[in-house]
């Protein structure tokens, strides 16, 4: 049930989102925009931010201060009109293990309203076989494996078409044939107008799906751009994209700590 | 203590350190304030009456004691299943120290202590009870050392008790079966108990002016034998000075925990594997019996209210857990049929069959209606994410739990009527009345668990926490002694109106009629602005919720 977007560049804003947890900070002044039909990666190391981010984007966490905008409507002051726009897939996705693939499908579906009948039920088989899926009918989704819940959360989303989807890294123990799938359905979903924005630890997809890459450390945007801009901030024209990460996430050379850390004991 | 045992409780005491001061300082102060509020207030109550008991009833010390020792024994058994489970048999952390050179009896020590500090602080009522026995028959210091020993024993007795149960189980029965075998043998056996004992000493404290002892002490007595009894036993000699029977009995009551101990440590040991393999991993094996062709989908809008109900109604089904803790939950209600209707009773037959369908439903309402929310689990953010007012989740919730709620309420209230031979307009107003409480306890009920939930808990029973389980009774006593209140005024100021009712030393006119039925519509007012506001307060609580759910 696609909702018809609303006018306006931006189908994501980020307006300075703050989020502090007692005195620390996980999120410091994030700002940024996607545009629509924009394949967006969100780039960071582990706890630099990128999950908070997406959950105010989301409506899940209520950020100290900022604003998150889906399609222009504000996620906290206008929520229907911004959640019936938007799909949010969490690195662990949230699933009933007491539901059969099927049945979890047809609750989402019901719980964003969409119309029951045949052509519900079509997609839904579609969606089921796409996955891979189909012949586990009879399965309870607790007797998943983490993959396929990844399967069955990603076909959740997508049941209801939603015009814009977050993406906590959506390949996350997938195997190299369904991350492959997944990276195909992102790129041919984006042809047709659904604008993604993608958090990822693997670099490869990000560079080949993403035009432009927002990088985070530790709560703050450290850069913004297509490769070819960040190429250019950092003034390392050949870079990739895993040596631009690098390079601006600045950690201490990880040769040196493996050195350090099997250098000979002093006798 | 062994080393690696002392290593996994300083981490586990770390952890709690961790969780506490993660609270903030302001609701640290309020967690010490209650729980300083409740030690006062419980555990003063309960020392008050070992005081009384031991002062005005001395020829009944040894059966209270042993009453005291017993009841407790089985309340542990009975709630402290799920945490014995957890400590012992689940958890990826189990995992870690199997892998590590570490020996099942140290990984056993360590998590039996952690398992008794649960059954240590349900027994701390039973310390402040015997304490005041104690202190009311004039008892040597002696015995309150011998109290805290007792008392630390029994609860070890119990906690080890329970590992060698679960420990057997994981040998002898069908591994997928064993978590819902154990809570089912625990659940039956606790609500059994509490029939017989129901049944046995409800005509020795009912309206008399002294209480009736006999059927209390010969109970005891026909079960003075079993080992819960024994420390009871130990300390009765210590008040009376037998030392030989104080002696004799604790070292039974020792010897008997070396034994279980020893037994369920060696026990453990051999089934520490099964245990993490049956609890440690997915345990949904469950599948359709046939592949039943997809259903024609209907035609229509889809409605978030009848998806949520669907889902709850599929997922109560195939979750043997949540089944096996239904049982034991009916059978409490039954018991107090029974005990309601025995004919020695005092009370009028009316007015007692009120208050057990006021009980029952308020019992079906919190068994039934508190943990709905709270056991979405992670599939709450489902619903926070879906373009759907949080109100209409509680809504959905209330609508699910109502129906089992007041079918069993009108059916309890129905069977009580019949037997009692009540006549048409009381059956009348007896299942008006199941209908309304019903609506405002299952509201009440399914509020509580939505102001406080513990979404990442796997257990239903610890699925609210504090806060909504003491809205949850502050809630549900507001509620209903409003509405009975009211119901019993609406009662009287009909008879009033009609003139054949006796009001004591108020004439019974119409005046007085409608006044009572003025006074009875103020508190039906009051009673209906209770459950609004904990609804108000539930929606507000799930609007703002935002903590991340662990995934279970």
């Amino acid at each position: 049930m696609a909702v018809p977007a609303s006018e306006g560049p931006f189908a994501v804003e980020a307006r300075h989102l703050v989020k502090r947890y007692g005195v620390v900070r996980a999120v410091d002044g994030v700002s940024f925009q996607v545009a629509r039909g924009e394949v967006f990666g969100f780039l960071g190391a582990n706890g630099a931010g990128k999950t908070t981010t997406l959950r105010m984007l989301c409506g899940l966490v209520t950020p100290t201060s900022g604003s998150s905008l889906i399609d222009g409507y504000d996620v906290f002051t206008d929520p229907m009109q911004a959640k019936a726009r938007l799909g949010y897939l969490d690195e662990e996705p949230f699933v009933h293990p007491h539901l059969t693939g099927r049945e979890f499908l047809d609750y989402i579906a019901d719980l964003y309203r969409m119309p029951r009948g045949a052509e519900r039920q079509q997609r839904m088989e579609r969606l089921l076989g796409l996955f891979e899926l189909a012949d586990r009918d009879g399965e309870l989704i607790g007797s998943y494996s983490h993959g396929m819940r990844q399967k069955i959360g990603l076909a959740s989303l997508l049941i209801r078409e939603p015009s814009v989807l977050l993406l906590d890294e959506p390949t996350n123990g997938l195997d190299p044939r369904s991350a492959r799938l997944v990276k195909d359905l992102l790129e041919e979903l984006a042809a047709r107008g659904t604008t993604v924005l993608l958090s990822t630890h693997i670099l490869e997809i990000a560079q080949a799906l993403c035009r432009r890459v927002a990088i985070i450390d530790r709560g703050h945007i450290v850069a913004t751009g297509t490769m070819g801009e960040l190429r250019t901030q950092t003034g390392s024209e050949q870079a990739s994209l895993e040596d631009l990460f690098l390079e601006l996430t600045a950690g201490p050379e990880s040769k040196e700590m493996i050195e350090r850390l099997l250098a000979p004991k002093p006798s | 203590m062994l080393a690696a045992s002392r290593i996994i409780l300083g981490a586990e005491i770390l952890a709690l350190r961790h969780r506490l001061l993660k609270r903030g300082p302001v609701r640290l102060a309020l967690l010490a304030v209650l729980l300083g509020l409740a030690a006062v207030l419980i555990g003063g109550g309960s020392f008050s009456l070992g005081v009384a008991a031991a002062r005005y009833l001395p020829q009944a010390r040894d059966p209270i004691l042993a009453a005291a020792f017993t009841a407790l024994a089985v309340m542990m058994f009975v709630l402290g299943f799920p945490t014995v489970i957890a400590s012992l048999f689940v958890g990826r952390d189990l995992l870690q120290l199997v892998l590590a050179p570490v020996r099942p009896i140290e990984i056993f020590i360590a998590r039996v202590v952690l398992a008794m500090i649960a059954n240590l602080l349900i027994s701390s009522l039973l310390l402040a009870g015997a304490l005041g026995v104690g202190a009311g028959s004039g008892a040597p210091p002696v015995f309150y050392l011998l109290v805290v020993l007792l008392v630390i024993t029994q609860v070890l007795i119990v906690t080890a008790f329970q590992a060698l149960l679960m420990s057997i189980v994981l040998r002898w029965i069908p591994a997928r079966l064993a978590r819902d075998f154990a809570a089912a043998i625990a659940g039956l056996s606790g609500a059994g108990f509490y029939i017989a004992w129901n049944l046995n000493l409800r005509q020795s404290f009912e309206f008399r002016t002294r209480p009736n002892l006999t059927s209390a002490t010969s109970f005891i007595q026909q079960v003075g034998w079993l080992p819960p009894t024994w420390p009871a036993h130990a300390l009765s000699g210590v008040i009376d000075g037998g030392v030989g029977q104080a002696a004799g009995w604790t070292l039974l009551t020792l010897g008997l925990a070396g034994l279980v101990a020893t037994a369920a440590a060696l026990l453990y040991g051999r089934t520490l594997l099964a245990g993490l393999g049956v609890f440690g991993g997915a345990t949904l094996t469950w599948r359709r019996s046939s592949q039943r062709p997809a259903a024609v989908a209907r035609a229509g809008a889809g409605s978030p209210l009848r998806a949520i109900a669907r889902k709850d109604w599929l997922a109560y089904r195939r979750d043997i857990r949540r089944l096996s803790r239904l049982l034991p939950a009916l059978l409490f209600p039954i018991g107090y049929a029974f005990a309601f209707s025995r004919p020695s009773r005092e009370l009028s037959g009316f007015w007692s069959e009120v208050f057990l369908i006021a009980f029952i439903s308020m019992f079906m309402s919190t068994t039934l209606g508190t943990p709905s929310v709270p056991s979405e689990r992670r599939g709450f953010q489902l619903l926070r994410m879906a373009p759907l007012p949080m109100w209409q989740v509680i809504r959905a919730k209330v609508a699910l739990t109502l129906p089992a709620v007041l079918v069993m309420t009108a059916v309890f209230g129905l069977v009580v009527a019949l037997i009692e031979r009540n006549p048409l307009a009381e059956i009348v107003e007896l299942i008006a009345l199941g209908m309304w409480l019903g609506v405002g306890f299952v509201a009440v009920g399914v509020s509580a668990g939505a102001i406080d939930p513990r979404f990442e808990s796997t257990d239903d029973r610890r699925a609210v926490g504090m806060v909504g389980t003491l809205a949850g009774v502050a809630g549900a006593l507001g509620f209903g002694a409003l509405s009975v209140g009211a119901f019993a005024l609406l009662v009287f100021a009909l008879g009033a109106l009609a003139g054949t009712t006796h009001l004591g030393s108020l004439p019974s006119t119409p005046v007085i009629g409608a006044l009572l039925g003025v006074a009875a519509f103020i508190l039906v007012a009051g009673a209906a602005t209770v459950v609004g506001a904990l609804l108000w307060a539930a929606n507000s609580s799930l609007v703002r919720f935002e903590d991340p759910i662990a995934a279970t």
